[in-house]
């Protein structure tokens, strides 16, 4: 029983992060309408910029802002230079997910030649510390990423509902043509929605290099989060956080109980079975559902 | 009586199919100026070119004596409104994230939220009633006044109505169609009324012009046309003699 609350403890911080990228994929999506295969570039970029940091000897909490810093400026150097020229001469969709694919590996290429594959850990100081909670022993980090990623997912969703800006986001995935004859600036609101996943990205990219370690390649891990986002509906911030904690969950227990070999096989058997199902995922119709 | 809008041969296209043929026409300050066409004519065109949002291709548009800027939302903010055809409301939004909406284009928007919102709500009651309700939600007429809410948030110079009656019933239609008086007559808002509905549009239209595929055929005051036999025939459905 305590194993398993244990185990419980460890998947809902993995699952946090996971919600957190596969939030910036709904973000995305819902306003443009396509699917930024960049975010693990995007996150390995800013966990290397707070990993740097670190080494310099500036503190976790500090190195975390660096991180979100690169974060929003990778994010929105990559919308300003490959996607937007793309819009703006009536890209199709496909293409402009092709292109993001071709950032993502392009960049972690250059990663790869500049830095090299080896590991680095992230040297926190904390790292490998716990703390007792009765009989559970908790990760510092664990009980740190679900701390950050529940307060980062708050505030996202209290910017999206509660301010004037956050309501032209949402008018924006609703129907941009509308939104445009508003007077919203729809660039504007890209630079918002671009800059918002870069600092999700980050965050999620600081914890899984304290977590594991910090590489170039490790960015596919934001291939899982896409899984998240497509099980709970592409385009809907609800499904990208519910995706998360549940694939999170998922993960753990087929580690713990079944192994390890098997995790990403379940992961992806999940994902399909639920589409055959549901192929909206799980709250991907109509517009109520829209982040 | 000064010209707030002033359109000289404007053509307009979408890929090779000429929506919109050398067409001039002008709007009077402080007057509701209608535009009467059947189906394809290229009205909603016309509409969204003087609101910015499609392109013009050829010819010139003036609003207050300068070319209209390129970007929709500069042209919002310099004071042109469109109520789209259908409404275009944001279903999921409450109505009062959709009124928000319509300040956007607008600097001093808590001063939109005070006294623009007040006199919006007054106009439209039921707007109020329904004020956290998705607009989705809405009757279409209360749809419709919201639409005209929304499009009014940004204190508009001039209102582009592109048919405010589609789809509605007749009592519902007369109600909106007074409020359009009421907000010209009252507030000297500058208004340009497109309608399939030609009845309506000639009567509450200081002045008028008919659109036939994309080329302006008639132009005069809304009793001038609303008597003359063409039109009488063609658009108001009444038989001419024998
Ligand atoms: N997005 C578009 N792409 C291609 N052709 C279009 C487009 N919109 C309109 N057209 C064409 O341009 C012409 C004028 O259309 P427009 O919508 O301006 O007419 P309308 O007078 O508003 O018609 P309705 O009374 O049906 O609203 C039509 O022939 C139409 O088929
Ligand atoms: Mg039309």
């Amino acid at each position: 029983m305590i194993q398993i609350l244990q185990q419980l403890v460890t998947s809902v911080s993995v699952g946090g992060l996971y919600a957190l990228l596969a939030v910036g994929y709904a973000l995305i999506y819902s306003v443009f309408d396509f699917t930024k295969l960049a975010f693990g570039g995007i996150m390995m970029v800013s966990a290397f910029a707070g990993y740097f940091a670190t080494k310099l000897g500036v503190p976790t909490a500090a190195a975390m802002l660096v991180a979100s810093a690169a974060g929003v400026l990778i994010s929105v150097a990559v919308e300003l230079l490959a996607y937007r020229p793309m819009r703006k001469r009536n890209a199709n969709r496909l293409f402009l997910m092709i292109s993001a694919m071709g950032v993502n590996i392009f960049i972690t290429n250059l990663f790869l030649c500049l830095f090299g594959a080896n590991l680095r850990a992230l040297p926190t100081g904390f790292s490998s510390n716990t703390i007792a909670l009765g009989p559970l022993r908790i990760g510092v980090v664990d009980l740190l990423s679900l701390i950050v990623s529940v307060v980062a997912l708050v505030l996202l969703t209290f910017f999206l509902y509660r301010t004037r800006a956050g309501v032209t986001v949402r008018a924006s995935a609703l129907d941009m043509s509308t939104a445009g004859l508003m007077g919203i600036d729809v660039n504007r609101v890209s630079l918002i929605v671009f800059a918002i996943s870069g600092i999700t990205a980050a965050i999620a990219g600081m914890f899984f290099g304290m977590k594991y370690n910090v590489y170039p390649a490790m960015g596919s891990i934001s291939n899982k989060a896409f899984i998240a986002s497509v099980i709970g509906g592409l385009g809907s911030l609800k499904g990208a956080v519910i995706g998360g904690f549940l694939l999170g969950i998922l993960e753990i227990m087929v580690t713990a109980y079944i192994s390890a070999t098997y995790r990403d096989l379940v992961s992806f058997a999940v994902m399909m079975i639920v589409l055959i199902f549901l192929p909206n995922g799980l709250f991907g119709m109509g517009d109520q559902n829209k982040l | 009586m000064s010209k707030m809008l002033e359109i000289s041969g404007l053509s307009s296209y979408y890929g090779g199919i000429c929506a919109l043929n050398d067409v001039s026409l002008y709007i009077n300050e402080g007057e509701i100026t209608s535009i009467i066409g059947s189906n394809g004519a290229g009205k909603s065109t016309l509409m969204r070119t003087v609101a910015g949002d499609k392109k013009i291709d050829s010819g010139t548009v003036l609003f207050n004596g300068s070319p209209l800027p390129e970007s929709v939302d500069r042209v919002v903010s310099g004071g042109i409104s469109l109520v789209p055809e259908g409404r275009r409301i944001f279903s999921s939004l409450t109505v009062r994230e959709n009124l928000i909406l319509g300040t956007c284009s607008r600097r001093d928007y808590k001063q939109a939220m005070a006294d623009t919102l007040d006199e919006v709500l007054e106009l439209f009651p039921k707007l109020r009633e329904r004020y956290h309700q998705p607009g989705g939600t809405l009757s279409g007429g209360e749809q419709q006044m919201l639409a005209i809410g929304r499009a009014l948030m940004a204190r508009p110079k001039l209102l582009c109505l592109d048919e405010p009656s589609l789809g509605l019933a007749p009592i519902i239609i007369d109600e909106v169609f007074d409020k359009i008086i009421q907000l010209n007559e009252e507030r000297g808002l500058t208004v340009l009324l497109v309608e399939q509905n030609a009845f309506l549009a000639l009567d509450v239209a200081h002045r008028a012009y008919v659109l036939n595929t994309g080329r302006i055929t008639l132009e005069g005051t809304g009793t001038e046309l609303a008597e003359n036999p063409n039109v009488q025939a063609e658009y108001l459905g009444v038989k001419t003699g024998e």
